[in-house]
């Protein structure tokens, strides 16, 4: 229901941004022309999906709709974003090796990895990854304050 | 014919230098891992390693990025052999009878028949593009706006259909792909579209952050929302000597890989997951045509042997649409053709005729490629089978680590990894609510496509949508599109028809 219902959302914000660009006409389409037909065809076939949803569940309302997601795991998603988050927000500024090892450390840690062995692989992983991506495939990943 | 086998042997030449090589082995062996390692499947893969390729020439990148490509799928047989788990959708069908077998000690001679099939299936394949490459993209230079336009709805449409999940999920996710498609430069007029002012977006949304987020981080997450305890994966690895198949499997399977060749190669000229159709067409055929169809399920060593052929020749086959249209009718084509426009190649019809050293040195590097892999696949499987002892939680944050390097690396923008952490959440949330991520890739690289050829057509036409119809080859794509849209309506209309007492009728 939730998709269903952002798409149509997705769908009107389109069809509606479309129409401040110019639509031509038929023989010469503008820019808006296409992008107001998705809109419009989005919206149709999101309506047409919640209709279906909605019929579903007067027909069954106790069936569930999909499988439910194991205890605890839009606790573990939320935190694993949230580690990639914060080191892509410090990738620049402390450079590549210290946000890789940061990603690493965090990402084991949510994992449940016990800390000590975390910060070794961690260590090993960011380092490693310097090697292969900064100094041999020279990539031009971002210096920290160390010049790595 | 004769002039194709001379172009395909001075296509080897540029496939053996040394350089070309190391990139076809390189591409190989990656695939390989790429397969074999959960999380990490073709569609992501790929596009991971395309920054790997800016430096490289445009054959050197595709004969790497091809190697990639069929090495994943040969890889990702591994791991539904031995811990039932598909390194990618096309090998699901492989658990079936592959993990029985190891169950039964006998992983080593289903790994053997994986390799054998996808080696004499994908040599096969390549013949036949050889064979039917260049007279279809002699036809297919008759193709105007009004078919390429056409033929991609029809792509759109059949690959909705067979995604497995709902039709109208799937059409869905196409329009929605279309829609980001549309952000950035007008591709007629160069207005800049849904920018909301800033410079990043005037170039489009980079596709390479959408294939790494749905594909590679969207699985990442779903296996980081499960419990530390179930990332845990024990796994037997066999050894060298228990690799040869027996006499009598060898018997068993030969018929399956010629039939599951044939069902490959011809799926993969249709839109849609070709290899995953291939596989599941393969697997009910040999099923049907069985002596033993009460094995099937128990480690019928036909039920490796055929879908892991079908998987290799659609792999192979798939290319044909790519180079002589220009049309990728799968998400993987998809990727490629991005990488291809990258390296400032544009495929279609006059590639052949135009870049005739990039066509034949890619063709030849996939027979080389197929026989790198049959050994890689052979004596070093056991090697390769050692990476499944790496726990998932260690797995996990190295993949994402090589994820953020990769997204970085395409433009050197920060922002693209945010982007890929956008879609990356979009993937997991899409795999909640059962929606596909294939067709919104399509929907992606085809929409730029798809708005040219149809506001071309509507400009030839003066604004007459008939020429649609007028055409024969836009009309029967067309037509064809309609009868696929229907089919499952009728389908289920027939199987909800009550009968005389009121009971829905179950059919087939």
């Amino acid at each position: 229901m939730t998709a269903a219902l952002a798409q149509l959302v997705l769908g009107a914000v389109t069809a509606a941004l479309s129409l401040q660009l110019p639509l031509g006409a038929l023989r010469l389409p503008g820019s808006g022309f296409f992008p107001l037909a998705l809109g419009v065809l989005l919206m149709l076939l999101s309506a047409g999906q919640l209709a279906r949803l909605v019929l579903a569940r007067r027909a069954a309302p106790a069936a569930p709709a999909q499988a439910p997601a194991p205890d605890g795991a839009a606790r573990r998603v939320l935190l694993f974003m949230a580690v990639v988050a914060v080191t892509t927000t410090l990738l620049q500024a402390i450079g590549y090796a210290a946000s890789g090892f940061l990603l690493m450390l965090g990402l084991l840690g949510v994992l449940g990895v016990r800390w000590g062995v975390a910060a070794l692989i961690a260590a090993l992983s960011a380092a490693g990854a310097h090697v292969l991506f900064v100094l041999w495939l020279k990539i031009p990943m971002p210096a920290g304050p160390l010049g790595f | 014919m004769l002039e194709s086998l001379e172009l395909l042997l001075g296509g080897f030449a540029t496939a053996l230098t040394l350089q070309n090589l190391a990139y076809c082995l390189a591409g190989a062996i990656v695939g390989t891992l790429v397969g074999i390692l959960p999380g990490l499947g073709p569609i992501a893969g790929i596009a991971l390693l395309i920054p790997a390729t800016f430096g490289l020439n445009a054959t050197s990148a595709l004969i790497m990025l091809a190697g990639i490509y069929y090495g994943a799928m040969y890889g990702g047989s591994t791991t539904s052999i031995l811990i039932n788990v598909p390194g990618e959708t096309a090998s699901v069908i492989t658990c079936i009878d592959g993990y029985q077998m190891a169950q039964q000690g006998r992983a080593g001679p289903a790994l053997a028949i994986a390799a054998l099939g996808s080696f004499i299936a994908g040599t096969i394949a390549i013949f036949g593009l050889v064979l039917i490459a260049p007279p279809l993209a002699d036809a297919a230079l008759a193709f105007g706006p009004p078919e390429l336009a056409a033929l991609m709805v029809f792509a759109f449409v059949v690959l909705s259909n067979v995604t497995g999940g709902s039709l109208v999920k799937a059409l869905m996710m196409v329009v929605v792909g279309l829609i980001l498609g549309t952000i950035g430069f007008d591709p007629v007029t160069g207005d800049a579209r849904f920018t909301f002012g800033t410079a990043y977006l005037l170039g489009g949304i980079e596709f390479v952050a959408v294939a790494i987020g749905v594909f590679g981080l969207g699985e990442i997450l779903v296996n980081a929302a499960k419990p530390p305890a179930q990332l845990e994966t024990r796994v037997k690895v066999p050894r060298f000597r228990e690799l040869y198949p027996s006499l009598q499997d060898l018997k068993r399977a030969t018929g399956a890989i010629l039939r599951g060749t044939g069902i490959g190669f011809f799926t993969g000229l249709i839109p849609g997951p070709a290899p995953v159709i291939a596989t599941y067409a393969s697997y009910t055929v040999e099923k049907k045509v069985s002596r033993h169809p009460e094995e099937f399920g128990h480690g019928a060593i036909e039920g490796v042997a055929g879908p892991e052929a079908a998987n290799n020749a659609a792999t192979q086959s798939a290319f044909i649409p790519l180079f002589v249209i220009g049309i990728p009718f799968g998400p993987v084509p998809a990727i490629l053709l991005g990488a291809l426009l990258i390296h400032g190649v544009t495929p279609g019809p006059l590639l052949i005729a135009e870049k005739p050293e990039l066509f034949w040195a890619v063709v030849a590097s996939m027979y080389i490629g197929n026989f790198i892999l049959l050994l890689l696949n052979l004596p070093f499987v056991p090697l390769f089978a050692n990476m499944l002892r790496v726990p998932k939680k260690v797995l996990l944050p190295l993949v994402m680590l090589f994820c953020v390097t990769g997204m970085f690396s395409v433009n050197n923008s920060v922002l693209d990894i945010w982007m890929m952490l956008g879609f990356g959440l979009l993937g997991y949330l899409l795999r909640g609510w059962a929606y596909e991520g294939a067709p919104l890739l399509l929907g992606l690289v085809l929409g730029p496509k798809l708005e040219v050829a149809f506001r071309q057509s509507v400009m030839i036409s003066h604004g007459d949508f008939g020429i649609f119809v007028n055409r024969p080859v836009s009309a029967t794509l067309l037509l064809a599109s309609v009868a696929a849209l229907l089919f499952p309506l009728v389908k289920l209309m027939r199987r909800k028809k009550p009968d005389a007492a009121g009971q829905p009728v179950q059919r087939g």
